[in-house]
């Protein structure tokens, strides 16, 4: 290992910033809030992107690790204490600086701060809150933070982190335990979900406090005051019974269920899952909250699993994050392709390039699930555990499902125009805003900027298809395989190279360059 | 049959408001009037035939009487629609903005729902196309510091979305002095701690000077371009993509793009 004394800033921004560039996301939304007359900095909801890198990825945040030290060994990480590499760690004054500057200049919207784990999990925390209390308080920076928690560290400092950060995310590293335990051996399954549990259960109790009343003077934090006092603080328990039903019926407030109940718990064989949400231990508020007048994670909580270094199935894969959403109302969940940083032999390859079609028909599917009122066991079963990756998940649900259409445009209400292929939420708003003044013809929608080329086989306007289509499933999914879907640049590639492949094996190895030539494709 | 009457105003909002009330109380039929913006350098240069051209002076008395009664007998979003689609590039705004308010004025409030219609499908999407350009630059301006802290930014949008994104920078930066400056409209806003923002004509500025303004190299933006080079993975380098999300010509005062 090399460690060398003295470090300029430049170079521990090159080495903090390339071992932060895994991490997913990048996003500054969830939180409106104006600026004030004392300090720097407002936040937007919608998120604002300030470049894009090379790889065309948007950079929001000045996304970094506060050090590359690590004292666990995960298998796919490029930092794991294994690895001989340059190690650099940040100071809370170079890093509060640097921000601030940063943020002068427009370069930023805030910070995303991950870290290695140095020394310990909780010493690790401490560095990071250290680095945000003097943003918040010397610096006076009001504008979005991230930061990752530490998985294993001390309930009370994940707490006091939350009321500095705008937004909070543990990664769940890998959909099972199982493969958390092949590849993360220092890592624990439940030591993940745990802190998510508490960030979600704290976002309950302290939502829309604003500094005003003390919060132990609040109704529901008597409830948790009673409890905590028999029960002993930081073990509750019992919890689930009162304030936990109060916290469960409460959690659907303030955003429309995009998720339809029709699914029952019983389908997730989640084990993990299923204890964090029954117990509540260590999940009690520590009272130390610091003086600022924030509101605990305002933009909520998101994760981050990795696809593709483990053998689970699409299928597996969304369970786990239709679980999570439902659960534990994550924000977002990413999937990150996996890459081979370290060669490591006991790990898939990724010579052909990181699994990207897959990432994005995850991505798709995620979607799906949390806006077009999809559930993942309407996209796959037990029988079929992988993404078709010649057609979008949405195209293919159809196509199994011709029963349901066509669906009249005129009168289809928003639920059913979503599940049209090529129909999406700002389509489907659109059409309902515009039918309300005019019967919709198929030139009215191509102005609304419906794109019809899939819709196409879907829809009636007025009562009649645009032409004589069959309703057939062969017939319209070669038409399908005919239209070119709009790939993000640069999968395209992977696609023409698997047309041959087997469609629902997710797992395959690229084909040959000599295969391309897609005869599966015939119609047009 | 009339001789068309040419109403050429202004090309502001307040310029374009004044025109449309004086061809509106002319009573002179709304199928005999066209409303032209005046740009720079194009003046007159498609002057028509037969047509009789009236040369109209900013009001903003009767430009205020326009606002007002969109704001009272259409809608508040109305009105906010017709201020962004003002700011457009798009030449002939003056004359869509007059047709898609006699039909708004006979319509009602349910107009801005008419997304079916030619004319409101024409709005919505300039409104939408000058909403988006404002909301890329909030993140794609770059400031550079100057001596005593002043922040410069040069911009080169192709709407005149100056108005619209200084707001949000006067709220983030409150105790910050800072100038952004339009260099197709040579135009500035300007803003001092404790103020109210202003709008500054400026003389046109060379590129040398233009260069020194906005490209000042101190340690931040090297460190900056640091980050940006560090932060992107290799092996998903995609120039495709990245060029969809952020437009060549927005790069040109970016500082992670400058050598």
């Amino acid at each position: 290992m090399v460690i060398l004394e003295t470090m300029s800033l430049q170079r521990k921004l090159e080495i903090l910033s390339d071992a932060a560039k895994y991490d997913v996301a990048c996003t500054s939304s969830g939180v409106d809030r104006k600026g004030n007359s004392l300090g720097m900095g407002n936040s937007v909801a919608c998120g604002i992107c300030h470049t894009f890198s090379a790889d065309g990825r948007c950079i929001s945040l000045l996304k970094v690790l506060y050090t590359n030290e690590c004292i666990f060994d995960c298998k796919y990480c490029a930092n794991r204490a294994s690895n001989d590499i340059v190690r650099a760690s940040f100071t809370p004054e170079e890093l509060s600086e640097l921000t601030m500057e940063f943020y002068r200049r427009n370069y930023i919207e805030g910070l995303f701060l991950s870290s290695g784990i140095l020394i310990s999990p909780n010493h690790t925390m401490e560095l990071i809150i250290e680095t945000v209390r003097r943003l918040r308080q010397l610096h006076h920076f009001n504008g979005y933070i991230h930061c990752k928690a530490i998985p294993g560290a001390d309930p009370a400092l994940i707490e006091l982190l939350g009321w500095y950060t705008d937004r909070m995310s543990i990664n769940l590293e890998l959909p099972t335990a199982e493969s958390l335990k092949q590849l993360a051996p220092h890592k624990n399954r439940k030591n993940i979900l745990k802190p998510i549990r508490q960030v979600q259960i704290g976002k309950k109790l302290f939502t829309d406090y604003k500094g005003v009343t003390p919060y132990s003077d609040r109704p529901v934090m008597q409830a948790v005051n009673v409890l905590t006092d028999t029960a002993g603080l930081p073990d509750l328990t019992g919890m689930t019974d009162s304030v936990g039903m109060a916290i469960s019926n409460g959690i659907s407030d303030g955003r429309p269920e995009p998720i339809a109940a029709s699914v029952n718990d019983n389908s997730y064989k989640d084990n993990d899952i299923k204890d964090i949400i029954r117990t509540g231990s260590s999940l009690a508020p520590y009272h130390n909250r610091p003086a600022t007048k924030r509101s605990f994670v305002p933009a909520g909580q998101s994760t981050q699993m990795i696809v593709g270094a483990t053998d689970e199935s699409d299928y597996q894969i969304m369970a786990v994050a239709e679980a999570l959403y439902r659960n534990f109302d994550l924000k977002r969940v990413f999937y990150s392709a996996f890459m081979n940083v370290n060669q490591d032999p006991r790990l898939p390859s990724t010579e052909d390039g990181p699994p990207l079609l897959r990432e994005h028909r995850l991505y798709q599917a995620d979607w799906l699930i949390r806006f077009y009122g999809f559930t993942i066991n309407e996209l796959l079963d037990e029988r079929r555990q992988n993404f078709n990756l010649l057609l979008d998940p949405k195209c293919d649900w159809a196509l199994s499902h011709l029963d349901r259409f066509p669906v009249e445009i005129n009168r289809a209400d928003y639920h059913t125009l979503l599940r049209v292929p090529g129909i999406g939420t700002i389509s489907a708003q659109r059409i309902i805003t515009a039918r309300k003044s005019a019967a919709l013809d198929f030139e009215d929608l191509k102005r609304l900027g419906v794109v019809l080329k899939r819709a196409v086989y879907f829809i009636t306007c007025k009562g009649r298809m645009m032409y004589p289509v069959k309703l057939d499933e062969d017939f319209i999914s070669r038409q399908l395989l005919a239209v070119k879907e709009r790939l993000p640049f640069g999968i395209e590639k992977d696609l023409t190279y698997k047309q041959l492949s087997i469609f629902d094996d997710a797992n395959f190895k690229l084909a040959n360059h000599d295969l391309v030539g897609g005869f599966l494709i015939t119609g047009s | 049959m009339k001789n068309k009457r040419i109403y050429l105003c202004d090309n502001s909002i307040d310029g374009i408001f004044t025109a449309i009330y004086l061809a509106w109380s002319s009573r002179y039929g709304h199928s005999n009037i066209k409303i032209e913006e005046k740009y720079e350098g194009s003046k007159f240069a498609n002057i028509e035939l037969f047509a009789e051209y009236i040369v109209v002076d900013t009001d903003y008395n009767l430009s205020k009487k326009v606002a007002d009664s969109i704001k009272k007998k259409i809608s508040e979003e109305a009105y906010e629609m017709v201020c962004r689609v003002a700011l457009s590039y798009y030449e002939g705004k003056a004359d869509l903005i007059y047709r898609f308010l006699i039909l708004a004025f006979a319509v009602g409030p349910t107009i801005t729902e008419r997304l079916s219609n030619e004319i409101v499908n024409r709005m919505f999407r300039l409104d939408r196309n000058v909403g988006r350009e404002a909301h890329h630059l909030l993140g794609f301006i770059r400031f550079s510091q100057h001596a005593d802290g002043l922040l410069i930014s040069v911009i080169r949008p192709k709407n005149d979305v100056l108005t619209l994104v200084t707001p949000h920078f006067a709220d983030r930066l409150s105790q910050e002095k800072f100038i952004i400056y339009d260099e197709n409209r040579k135009l500035a806003s300007i803003h001092i701690p404790g103020r109210q923002w202003i709008l500054a004509q400026l003389p046109k500025l060379e590129q040398e000077k233009l260069d020194e303004i906005w490209g000042i190299d101190d340690e931040y933006s090297n460190l900056w371009k640091i980050f940006f080079k560090s932060i992107a993975i290799k092996e998903r380098t995609n120039p495709k993509l990245q060029r969809n999300n952020l437009p060549l010509r927005y790069r040109s005062y970016m500082t992670e793009f400058k050598i």
